[in-house]
């Protein structure tokens, strides 16, 4: 068994800055810091640029303030706070089926069994830490063979990880007791004893600390090294994805809000792996200023969003998004954004590359392309009906995956062809039939084969009775001509198509 | 001698002028006296192709059905993008072509479809690009020709009639006109040497009916209803 604890320190902190690259270091960046609720609030979190101000966490809201006047501040979101973690957690899906939450900050994932397929620890370690740094946050990450040792390196910060069962003693002992997540009264009574350190709580004697604190305390002590079972909640991700993302500042530009889907498009990426599925439809929803949405009721821009085939590439799922963004005209500054996915279908694992850089080959589909930036109704495929009436002989259909059939990998020329038989066809229709009125009197044409009676419809108003024929005009055309004979053998005469 | 001759003349340094220049990748059109007078001996992928049209309706399309399919049979989409009428699925089906891999574009802005047809000879897995665009911005058409190279996408300008084409940056350019009952192409830009005398392609399958023709005069509507009496 080996655990893996990702602490992620700053939560509060980036559950808004994740949204924009901007906000989170370098110099223009704004002073920015999470202030707690309730009467006296306090500094929970505050960005680079606030802290080089001398803003602390603990620090009183008025005093930070006083620092930096010019201070923007966000109260603190526990609840988003809690998604956010169920979001990574979605997202680390992809590289184990165990992986628990640790409220409120720390998520931790049996990894023993993935270490062969991702390549060994070094290399798993690395996607995982630079994959949730893609997702926008900062962590810090320690591995040992019991969860609760993971836990406790992570929260204590120091020491170095443990891969070996026999090793764990060691490591734990200088740890401080605080990190164990014990009740404060054990603690302060173990430090008034002079037993700051877990190794030195671990050196009392069993029985007389179990009677004089509790026994969680030393079932805690066991659990942590390997002594008792350690069993976690496994966390299980929900059948819909569903991420939302708040921005530090509302956004009035559609540009600007790529980056923030991006992070979304990442971790939906992730939960798609982990459940062997790709996505066909997505919506994203951009919630507007709160105030605004109140006095004038803008209410949230949906976008819906199918393509061509089920896919989970972040590459590719956010050129579409991009493109599909680029059309939306915001009636107010965006507040949040919510990606979910409205319908996945399975979609078979891809092989790992077999060199490193492999994985930039993938190239979005130019439907998908075509489809987000010149809309669904735009991009059409075509298919015969059938039905004896030229013009109702067709259909224009979007390419949505979930509507039509799979494209073919093999071709078969002719399966679906002409499901009635008839005579010639021409390639090119016209929308509607054009009276030809008086053209034959000038010069003659050439009539190369008909006439193909054909009547019907008389059941659904459109009755039709005509006399295709394929004539050639007098300026070499080939055209496909009819005449009307609904009343009598002498009817007007019409182009319907072009023998192209 | 004319072993020996022919050696001589493999000297890149000779050049004559009925030659075309090396032609790379070519898809064999199916026409065998069209692909003689085409350089690489077929349409070009990789390239711009420019298509003028005196007359619609004359074979034009029937003229690139052949090198469509065996496209598709390659496993690589076509795109049409806003052709000037509805291509007919059921005509499409019967000569041959998949419609799985048929993709037909119908945008609104010049914009956009100058945009849809890049992308479209960028991608990879379209093997064959048309557009029925009213441009003739030189940036614009140079610019395509360099999609089309880099996608290896064969790409078919389609000149309606009525658009006068000036020289473009298409290296092949052809005209198309209606000639006794066949399909007349007229090279009039190549990689090569001219070509003087128009090809004539018998585009128009239309087999048997061929030899009993009618002819529909106005004054005289009888006369197509000869055949069914």
């Amino acid at each position: 068994m080996l655990w893996i604890c990702l602490l992620l320190p700053d939560l509060p902190l980036e559950i808004f800055t994740r949204g924009q690259s901007s906000v989170i270091s370098g110099t223009g960046a704004p002073r920015f810091a999470i202030a707690s609720g309730g009467h006296y609030p306090l500094i929970v979190a505050a960005n680079q640029a606030a802290r080089a101000a001398g803003i602390v966490p603990g620090q009183s809201v008025s005093a930070a303030l006083v620092l930096a006047p010019d201070l923007v501040l966000r109260d603190r979101l526990l609840d988003a706070e809690t998604s956010a973690l169920a979001g990574v957690a979605m997202w680390l899906t992809q590289f184990t089926p165990m992986v628990s939450l640790s409220p409120p900050q720390a998520l931790l994932a049996e990894i023993d069994g993935s270490l062969r397929l991702f390549g060994g620890l070094r290399v798993l370690l690395q996607r995982i830490v630079s994959g949730i740094r893609a997702l926008g946050y900062s962590l810090h990450c320690k591995w040992a063979p019991t969860p609760t040792a993971a836990l406790l390196l992570a929260r204590a910060g120091q020491g170095p990880s443990v891969t070996r069962s026999e090793d764990l003693a060691d490591a734990l002992a200088p740890l401080s007791l605080a990190h164990l997540g014990a009740s404060a009264d054990v603690v302060a009574l173990l430090r008034a004893a002079g037993v700051t350190t877990f190794g030195a709580a671990c050196a009392l004697p069993r029985d007389g600390l179990a009677r004089r604190t509790s026994g969680e305390f030393v079932a805690a002590l066991d659990r942590a090294r390997g002594l008792a079972p350690d069993p976690q909640l496994p966390f299980i991700p929900p059948a819909r994805y569903e991420g939302k993302l708040e921005l530090p500042v509302p956004i009035s530009e559609v540009a600007a809000l790529g980056f923030a889907v991006n992070r979304l498009v990442h971790e939906l990426s992730g939960w798609l792996l982990g459940r062997g599925r790709g996505v066909i439809e997505l919506s994203i929803a951009m919630a507007h200023e709160r105030y605004i949405g109140v006095r004038t009721g803008v209410p949230a821009t949906t976008l819906r969003f199918a393509l061509a085939s089920p896919a989970r590439e972040p590459a590719h799922l956010t050129a579409v998004l991009r493109e599909r963004l680029a059309r939306v005209a915001l009636p107010a500054p965006v507040e949040s954004i919510v990606l979910a996915s409205e319908v996945t279908a399975p979609l078979t694992g891809r092989n790992l590359g077999l060199l490193p850089g492999d994985e930039a080959l993938i190239t979005v589909p130019l439907l998908d392309r075509l489809r987000a930036r010149l809309g669904e109704d735009a991009v059409l495929r075509v298919a015969p009906l059938s039905e004896h009436r030229p013009e109702r002989a067709w259909q224009a259909q979007s390419w949505n995956a979930s509507a039509s059939p799979p494209r073919s990998s093999t071709t078969h020329p002719g399966v679906k062809a002409t499901p009635l038989p008839s005579g010639p066809r021409p390639l090119w229709l016209l929308s509607e039939p054009a009276p030809l009125g008086a053209t034959f009197e000038t010069t003659p044409w050439v009539l190369r084969d008909g006439p193909e009676r054909i009547e019907s419809g008389w059941w659904d108003g459109a009755d039709i009775r005509r006399d295709y024929f394929t004539a050639e005009s007098p300026r070499g055309e080939m055209l496909w001509i009819y005449r009307d004979s609904r009343y009598g053998d002498d009817g007007e005469w019409f182009l319907q198509g072009m023998f192209a | 001698m004319t072993h020996s001759l022919a050696l001589v003349l493999q000297n890149p340094a000779i050049w004559r002028g009925g030659d075309c220049a090396p032609e790379p990748a070519a898809i064999a059109s199916g026409f065998p006296s069209l692909d003689a007078v085409l350089p690489g001996s077929g349409w070009p992928t990789g390239a711009l192709t420019e298509i003028l049209l005196a007359r619609e309706g004359i074979g034009e399309i029937s003229l690139t059905l052949p090198a469509l399919a065996r496209l598709q049979a390659g496993h690589r989409d076509i795109v049409w993008i806003a052709p000037p009428h509805v291509p007919y699925a059921p005509a499409l089906a019967a000569a041959g072509l998949d419609l799985t891999r048929f993709i037909f574009v119908r945008c609104a802005t010049a914009a956009d479809q100058l945009w849809a047809y890049e992308q479209a000879l960028r991608a990879p897995e379209c093997g064959a690009a048309f557009a029925w665009l009213a441009t003739s911005d030189d940036r614009v058409l140079r610019r395509l020709q360099v999609a089309a190279r880099d996608g290896g996408t064969w790409g078919v300008l389609w000149r309606r009639p009525g658009q006068h084409a000036v020289a473009a940056a298409a290296p092949l350019r052809l005209a198309l006109a209606p000639q006794e009952g066949q399909l007349a192409v007229q090279v009039l830009k190549r990689r090569g040497g001219e070509v003087v005398h128009p090809i004539l392609l018998d585009v128009h399958s239309l087999g048997a009916s061929r030899s009993s023709c009618a002819t529909l005069t106005r004054s005289d509507p009888r006369t197509s209803t000869g055949r069914w009496n």
